[in-house]
């Protein structure tokens, strides 16, 4: 007789916590993300990220543009998204500009957006490593600051929410430019 | 075999394996075609161009379509932990995909168990992966830009848009000290060929050369130009070159490569592929010291 041999798990291992008010909702939270595809588990919460519930679900971090979009769509209420690690700091928030003569290139964590001056078309993105970015770089070459997708609304990962970030400001100085 | 591997940017297409050709502005694999655009087309592009001039045998990809949900990542994972120790590739490298810590530690675990362990190199999210999950000392080559290496150097940040604002404030002229903090915290490959204005090729903490000419700051705005770079490391790794001597002639050939090119922020990659067979005709016997390089399988 031979034994059946069980398929190999892979034990989910998140970077990130998704914090609740109340155990309703984190369950809501649960359901909404599996049935979306989501690798994710229930999990209590470090005490020092206790804020309501001591129910959380751990979540792979890069994930969270697109978990926030869920939530939204499926009306899932939560308090926080917080990176799992204590030594981890916010979410970046600081940009870098620079100057190439016709064009501005605007860096934001691990991306970066150049913009024609004039136009305020977009010429070109960089950086990032997520399988989301090609998309957004096929998507928003070509297109007006202000005409192009929003990665925040088309992408997944945290990559895509930098990409964002650079947008909004490269939108900010083009806007800018043009009032003066 | 060279083996590569990361998602594109096409939701349809399934998990597909094959030896990669070349179909115009296209990749052609398993009747399937993807662009030559930022992210696993660039480097798979950049790596054809490599063996395509030195007559060895093409890259094997294995790819899948992905756009940001992960399941063309998971399949890509998956395959290779199943099949590389039957595949046997002399050398793997890791591009584009959805970082998953777990299933990072089962590649590398999988790598172990191969008869002769492949020459593993790694950029864009797999570096993330192999970082956050612990396992940078396990990769030979990564190449990280001065944003990513501050994210190796973070030994808290699990992705670049996590760490913490005093790495990122920094420019690319510190880099020997975040290097020397990554190589602390084990958190580094043998070798890192950190990408920027300035070039440094590191090898075991040790800074080994750096490159800064010729100098074509456009580069840094085109998407895929950090990809090229990648894809010409792995595939001189092919070709034969030491690990730290791949790193320098990539990083020379993508400066070149740009120069010819004349780019400015709106030039597309492509265009600065077309260019490597003029570069390796012009340069390659000169940088690598040979002008024959035999270290691959030839055709």
């Amino acid at each position: 007789m031979g034994f059946l041999r069980r398929k190999e798990k892979t034990a989910f291992e998140g970077d990130g916590l998704v914090l609740f008010a109340d155990v309703q909702a984190a369950l809501k939270a649960e359901r909404a993300l599996k049935r979306a595809g989501h690798t994710i588990s229930l999990v209590a919460p470090p005490p020092r990220l206790r804020k309501g519930c001591d129910l959380a679900v751990a979540i792979n971090l890069v994930e969270q543009p697109g978990i926030e979009r869920l939530f939204e769509e499926k009306d899932v209420y939560y308090v926080a998204i917080v990176p799992l690690d204590e030594g981890c700091s916010e979410l970046l928030d600081i940009v870098q500009v620079t100057d190439f003569g016709n064009w501005t290139m605007v860096k934001a964590g691990n991306m970066k957006l150049s913009f024609d001056k004039g136009s305020g078309v977009i010429v070109n993105t960089s950086g990032g490593g997520c399988p989301d970015i090609p998309v957004m770089h096929a998507e928003m070459i070509g297109k007006k600051l202000d005409e192009a997708p929003k990665p925040k609304e088309i992408g997944f990962t945290l990559c895509a929410l930098m990409l964002h970030r650079a947008l909004e400001e490269c939108l900010r100085l083009w806007q800018g430019s043009e009032q003066k | 075999m060279m083996l590569i591997a990361g998602t594109v940017p096409d939701k349809n297409m399934p998990l597909t394996v094959g030896e990669i050709g070349s179909d115009g502005d296209y990749l052609a694999v398993g009747g399937h075609r993807f662009p030559c655009a930022q992210g696993t087309g660039a480097m798979v592009s950049a790596a054809l161009t490599v063996t395509d001039y030195l007559k060895l045998n093409r890259p094997t990809v294995v790819v899948a379509g992905d756009v940001g949900e992960g399941k063309g990542s998971r399949a890509i994972y998956e395959y290779i932990i199943q099949n590389v120790k039957s595949l046997a590739p002399r050398v793997l490298a890791l591009h584009y995909w959805l970082p998953d810590m777990a299933l990072t530690r089962r590649l590398c675990d999988a790598v172990e168990k191969c008869d002769e362990r492949p020459i593993m190199i790694a950029d864009a999210a797999s570096m993330y992966s192999a970082k956050a999950a612990g396992m940078a000392s396990r990769f030979d080559i990564f190449t990280p830009d001065a944003t990513e290496m501050a994210f190796l150097a973070d030994p808290a940040a699990t992705h670049p848009a996590y760490i913490a604002r005093h790495l990122f404030d920094t420019d690319i002229t510190k880099t020997p000290e975040l290097v020397d903090i990554a190589y602390r915290n084990k958190n580094a490959p043998k070798v890192l060929l950190v990408k920027g204005a300035i070039d440094y090729i590191i090898r075991d903490g040790e800074i080994i050369e750096t490159v800064d000419q010729p100098d074509v700051p456009a580069l840094e705005a085109i998407g895929g130009t950090g990809d090229t770079i990648t894809g010409l490391v792995a595939a001189f790794v092919y070709a034969g070159l030491e690990l730290q001597e791949a790193a320098i002639v990539a990083a020379k050939a993508n400066r070149m490569a740009g120069k010819y090119a004349r780019p400015t922020p709106a030039t597309r990659v492509n265009k600065i592929i077309e260019q490597f067979p003029v570069v390796f005709e012009r340069h390659l016997c000169e940088w690598s010291g040979e002008c024959c390089i035999t270290g691959g399988e030839n055709e």
